[in-house]
């Protein structure tokens, strides 16, 4: 085979390429994956532990909550009632309870609900965890057991759970007081049930979120402790039926201070970065407080703030600050704009593209500007579907027979109106409808009517255009854009450009509903020299 | 290792008393008109009468109705062993009649060392129990069927319910079933048929009275003297408490406690945070334990999720309030833009972001459940257009506007102003 058949080490092994190499190469791969097999040790954390102190410094702003939590777990052998902790989306819930375990050095099985969306994968899951079971290609990377109801899932926790700790006491019993690094410590396990929240968009949530809040009078074992980690608060998950209410532990957000201290950690240049953070961080704080969206908003910031520094490690003074800032000041109103939008990694002929582009067009500064063309790519006969659909959505039905004459062409016949009071206040009801009701359902039959006469005009101009040209693929004549339609349409339905509406009351086929707006609706037509306004039914 | 710090041992000896039900209500039951001496006397002379008999344990949930029971079985498998198999149900895991006779048939079978097949269908799983109630009868050993969430077996057909009674009136056998469940109403769901075979008996949990509940946290928190714990330390720490517990202020604390839920394991929570925050140093519960413990548990998370808030999602909030007082019916994230903007042009604030800001901030809201839409998943809109309303009320609002840090003032002043 050589070594064009042998696959990179670098790259992770597909079935194919692994199926590819020789026999006894594969064999050897599989066996070196497979690793020793799980005892209770692999229970814990796994790496070195570390110190109280390393925990509370790895988490500023967060004291008082990790003692509180230390406390409420208790020393390595004493029972806990159930914990709830909650708080807002990145407010390092999750990190800190795993941390905790890791200086704990204490087994746990954690289980979060959102890779386990359904019920019997959380049960699966735990259980797996539990019996130290790991899914290969030995075992067709099937589950220990198969537990779809919460009675099974009870017993086979019970029986599994029993089993892990009695091998905990043996253990202990075996090895005296010598604690080596990575054994166990203590006789208790821990239950993490992360991002509880989302279990109540299941459909058995009636019954699943019950059950795991009774978990612990359930099972009756003094040695399990369940610990359930949330977005929201717990009055949000009030049922018909009722539960013994978990202890909360609530984590606010950050505060401006906390934040400050978060951003500062691994930064090379302190000074400079905490003058970069005097500038930002207010001004964006008032948006949103929230970790992930303010690093994906500071990174490219910093890097523009560092532009005029040739020397990254120095420490700025006074006019230096002034200098950075007041490079750094124009930019920063727009990316308050664009504070959420976590733009992709563009290819280096495009950025260059973009440079020589803002070098000719002046930028407005305060509210952004969108930048006129489209980013991604769209064949034209799904641009041409794009913008029918946004006309079939946008006007009444009643309307087309007075915009698209019999030819197909545009109606050129504008009709002047002296616009009265009443039709004023009607335009203004109508615009406010518009706004409230959103953009109407139309069905499939009245969209390829509307394409059809939008590309028998296009055509005409394409022709134009480009003779002779098959670029676009056009053969002349009206079935060349047709060609495929539906295929287009199902392309923008999953790109949710489209999306199906209810369906008629009287005939009961599916109605579509477009959900561009206006401006991109816009975008598209520039790109294809399209007089859109001219269709619009407003003003 | 070396000494263990007693104030470490002492914590992990009262941990270990409030997680475990047995000990908190074994001084509830000691006197003769307990529930459980009521309990423990209809099983005892079912047992010795060799009859059927059936009750209902009801009471708000935590004021111990299955600890009360496990304490009464577990004196009764002392006082006539081998004559007693108790198989126990939950409404929660077994509500649908193919799984209740399942778990009957495998806990019977793991009592009388017998092989469960999982493959067994419903028939035979019946079938079995039927056998197994007519066999236990003759050998005049009583089965006591315990189940749990009494009341989610009375939704739907009840079916378990029926077959388990109705095998027990047909067939040679001495079954008693001990019913038990929140709902203070839960006979009343019982259909006609099984109404009828169910005996009207009631034992009624109520929560405890103001001297029980002193006992009690003497039980529960006093250290034994005669243990491992040295002496002085245990007096000393017992002497602290009484100190504590006799306090004015403490007794207030506990009604006020007390006043939402006054059941026992509401209770066990407030003295689990109180002794989890015990100081270590010196080893003594003080008075300050009760008062952080209680200010943990009395949350307000509306006031909390505002405080969370960034200021661009209370001008949303603020602008719904004010919808909502024009008396718009059903508004949208459009007509809040509206609203925005038109605060903007009239008071020239600076604090006017784009619109997908804007979207994004609403779905911030949207997950801190502050806001929610009023269509459930209708109409497949995008969230611009579907129709959203306040979870929070105007006065909570209000609140958690004036203790915001940095709030802007012309927040407070459109909120005042109302118009």
């Amino acid at each position: 085979m050589g070594k064009e058949g042998s696959p990179q080490i670098t790259q992770r092994t597909t079935r194919s390429s692994s199926s590819a190499t020789v026999a006894n190469n594969s064999v050897k791969t599989t066996k070196a994956s497979d690793s020793h097999p799980l005892t209770i040790n692999d229970l814990v954390f796994g790496e070195d532990p570390i110190s109280l102190n390393d925990l509370l410094s790895s988490f500023p702003g967060r004291r008082i909550h990790i003692l509180e939590l230390v406390r409420l777990l208790g020393t390595s052998n004493s029972p806990m009632l159930p914990v709830f902790m909650y708080g807002g989306a990145s407010s390092g819930k999750t990190s800190i309870i795993l941390q905790m375990f890791r200086h704990f050095n204490r087994p746990f099985v954690y289980s979060s609900c959102r890779t386990c969306y359904s019920p019997r994968i959380l049960f699966e899951s735990v259980l797996n965890q539990l019996l130290l079971h790991r899914k290969n290609g030995v075992n067709s990377y099937s589950s220990a057991k198969r537990c779809e109801r919460p009675s099974d899932f009870v017993n086979l926790l019970r029986e599994a759970l029993s089993n892990v700790i009695n091998n905990f006491k043996g253990n202990a019993g075996k090895l005296g007081t010598k604690k080596l690094g990575g054994q166990v410590d203590g006789n208790m396990i821990y239950l993490i049930f992360d991002n509880l929240e989302l279990v109540r968009e299941w459909d058995k949530s009636s019954t699943i979120l019950p059950f795991l809040f009774n978990l612990y009078d359930i099972l009756k074992m003094p040695e399990v402790g369940l610990i359930f980690v949330s977005n929201t608060s717990p009055d949000t998950y009030y049922s018909n039926m009722g539960y013994v209410d978990p202890i909360p532990v609530h984590f606010p957000d950050y505060t401006e201070d906390d934040l400050r201290q978060i951003f500062m950690r691994n930064q090379a240049n302190r000074k400079l970065y905490s003058s970069f953070l005097d500038v930002v961080l207010r001004p964006f704080c008032r948006i949103t407080r929230r970790v992930d969206e303010l690093s994906t908003s500071f990174s490219p910031l910093f890097e523009k703030y560092c532009e005029p520094l040739s020397d990254l490690g120095v420490v700025p003074n006074e006019e230096t600050k002034r200098r950075l800032f007041s490079h750094l000041q124009p930019h920063i109103a727009p990316s308050l704009n664009e504070v959420f939008k976590v733009s992709s990694q563009s290819s280096p002929e495009a950025q260059s593209n973009k440079e020589t582009k803002k070098k000719s067009s002046r930028r407005k500064l305060g509210v952004c500007e969108e930048i006129d063309e489209l980013d991604f790519h769209m064949s034209t006969s799904a641009k041409y579907l794009l913008i029918s659909a946004f006309l079939a959505s946008r006007n009444p039905a009643t309307l087309d027979a007075s915009l698209f004459d019999s030819m197909g062409g545009f109606d050129s016949r504008k009709r002047k109106r002296k616009s009265s009071q009443k039709s004023l206040e009607h335009k203004e009801t109508a615009e406010q409808e518009l706004l409230m009701k959103g953009p109407g359902t139309f069905p499939l039959e009245r969209l390829l009517a509307i394409f059809q006469c939008l590309t028998s005009v296009a055509e005409g101009s394409i022709d134009e255009e480009e003779q002779g040209n098959e670029g676009l693929g056009v053969q002349g004549g009206e079935g060349g854009l047709m060609s495929d339609v539906l295929l287009q349409l199902s392309s923008l339905c999953n790109a949710n450009f489209i999306i199906k509406g209810g369906s008629c009351p009287l005939e009961g086929s599916t109605r579509y509903r477009s959900t561009v707006c206006e401006d991109m609706a816009l975008k598209v037509a520039r790109s294809l020299k399209f007089p859109l306004s001219k269709y619009l039914y407003r003003r | 290792m070396g000494r263990v710090n007693p104030a470490e041992e002492a914590l992990n000896l009262l941990r270990t008393r409030l997680c475990n039900p047995s000990f908190v209500f074994k001084p509830l039951s000691d006197s003769p008109d307990s529930n459980y001496s009521k309990l423990k006397f209809l099983i005892s002379s079912s047992v010795t009468e060799a009859c059927n008999n059936s009750i209902l344990l009801l009471g708000p949930r935590g004021s111990g109705k299955i600890a009360v029971l496990e304490l009464v079985l577990k004196d009764l498998l002392l006082e006539y062993p081998d004559m007693i198999s108790v198989i126990t149900l939950s409404g929660l895991l077994h509500c649908d009649d193919n799984s209740a006779f399942k778990e009957i048939a495998r806990q019977l079978c793991a009592e009388h060392q017998l092989l469960f097949s999982k493959m067994a269908s419903f028939d035979d799983n019946s079938q079995f129990m039927i056998a197994m109630l007519r066999e236990c009868g003759l050998a005049h050993k009583t089965i006591i069927f315990v189940l749990d969430e009494f009341d989610l077996f009375a939704q739907g057909k009840q079916r378990v319910l029926y077959s388990l009674l109705d095998a027990m009136q047909s067939v040679t056998s001495q079954a008693v079933v001990i019913g038990v469940s929140c709902r203070l109403d839960a006979d009343q769901l019982l259909e006609k048929r099984v109404r009828s075979r169910f005996s009207h008996r009631k034992l009624l949990f109520l929560p405890p009275s103001k001297e029980d509940l002193q006992r009690l946290l003497e039980h529960i928190l006093s250290l034994p003297v005669d243990s491992t714990l040295p002496h002085d330390y245990a007096v000393e720490f017992n002497s602290k408490l009484q100190n504590v517990l006799a306090d004015e202020k403490f007794k207030q604390i506990i009604n006020t406690y007390m006043n939402s839920d006054a059941t026992v394991n509401h209770l066990l929570k407030l003295l689990f945070r109180v002794v989890s925050s015990m100081d270590l140093g010196s080893g003594f519960l003080s008075l300050e334990n009760f008062k952080t413990a209680l200010s943990n548990n009395q949350r307000q998370p509306k006031l909390e999720c505002i405080k969370d808030c960034s200021i661009l999602e209370l001008y949303i909030l603020v602008c719904m309030k004010r919808l909502e007082i024009k008396e718009q019916n059903s508004y949208n994230f459009n007509s809040v833009m509206k609203e925005y903007k038109s605060i903007r042009d009239s008071f020239q604030t600076s604090d006017y972001y784009a619109r997908n800001v804007c979207i994004r901030a609403f779905e911030h809201l949207l997950q801190r459940e502050l806001i929610c839409f009023t269509d459930n998943r209708g109409h497949n809109q995008s969230v611009e257009f579907r129709p959203a309303k306040l979870l929070i009320l105007s006065h909570e609002l209000h609140q958690g506007l004036k203790s915001y840090r940095s709030c802007p003032a012309i927040l407070l002043k459109l909120m005042d102003r109302e118009v």
